[in-house]
């Protein structure tokens, strides 16, 4: 799991998460230019992103940084308090889009990679720069009421 | 390899499209937002800090707070932006973090959306403290 009840998240497995979907849809982009069936691994994308969003312990790439990574010491924990709703609100961004994507993947070739491109995109910003636009888009639907928002504070730091 | 070079053209347009979208709208909201007005306690004369945050905020937490403890001795004042929604509607902050620069007399001089270091933070506060001096040598 990448959170605990105390509003912890563990970033590097976000970190992981974000490579392995840049990794991923490169792979499904560059291959498919040889090998036209390796475009089935954009829906496959889709389905890893939304299971994980409803079911953190089926998320692949989390689990992978939690089983494999992390216990190995291959990749360092970086664990900081921070809400873990933003995060799988923008994964499951990512796995709507990689769903539309796969399903325009066979009549409208160009759409379908062009939206799986973005996704791969959205996630290499986060992974780079740290800037989550989906998490941002969520603070957005936070303000305009269409996401429950949780209490915060307001005084002086 | 004709649809990925097609489809590599397109995401870069969506991209190139969204950047400049984002970099109009928040020049256009930086540029509405600069000379506003917030309450402050009478008596200052030192600029502060508004800084617009949310529960929600990951970067705020790990970029943008190590930042605001490195300005020492300015006040910074912490502003909700979801539960404080008429001041941030007021400062146009649309996105977090967002910072204010804001004069001693609470006057916003300095608008930064997203993350703002702070190297940058503490030149805008020098300009802001410049200011003010001028300020009083010429009244």
């Amino acid at each position: 799991m990448a959170t605990s009840p105390r509003g912890v998240v563990d970033h590097s497995a976000l970190k992981v998460n974000q490579t392995g979907i840049v990794a991923t849809v490169l792979v499904a982009f560059i291959g498919s230019a040889f090998f036209k069936p390796a475009l089935v691994l954009i829906p496959l994308l889709a389905v890893v992103l939304l299971l994980g969003t409803f079911a953190p312990q089926l998320a692949l790439f989390k689990q992978l940084y939690f089983k494999v990574l992390k216990p190995r010491g291959i990749v360092r924990p970086r664990v900081v308090q921070d809400r873990p709703e933003p995060h799988n609100f923008a994964q499951g961004l990512g796995g709507v889009f990689l769903v539309v994507s796969s399903a325009v993947l066979l009549p409208l070739p160009v759409v379908g990679l062009a939206l799986a491109l973005l996704v791969a995109v959205l996630a290499f910003i986060n992974l780079a720069f740290g800037y989550c636009v989906g998490c941002q888009i969520y603070f957005q639907l936070g303000r305009a009421g269409f996401i429950k928002a949780t209490p915060g504070t307001t005084g002086t730091v | 390899m004709a649809t990925q070079l097609w489809a590599l053209a397109a995401a870069g347009a969506v991209v190139l499209v969204a950047a400049g979208l984002e970099l109009w709208r928040s020049r256009h909201a930086r540029a509405r937002a600069v000379g506003l007005t917030a309450p402050t306690t009478a008596g200052d004369i030192e600029p502060y800090i508004l800084y617009f945050t949310g529960e929600n905020c990951s970067v705020c937490r790990t970029h943008q707070e190590p930042a605001l403890a490195k300005l020492a001795g300015v006040r910074i004042d912490k502003v909700d932006a979801i539960a404080e929604r008429e001041l941030s509607d007021r400062f146009h902050v649309y996105t977090l973090p967002t910072t204010v620069v804001m004069s001693g007399e609470g006057k916003s001089l300095n608008v930064n959306y997203g993350y703002a270091p702070a190297t940058k933070l503490e030149r805008q506060l020098a300009d802001a403290r410049g200011a003010n001096l001028r300020v009083s040598a010429t009244a």
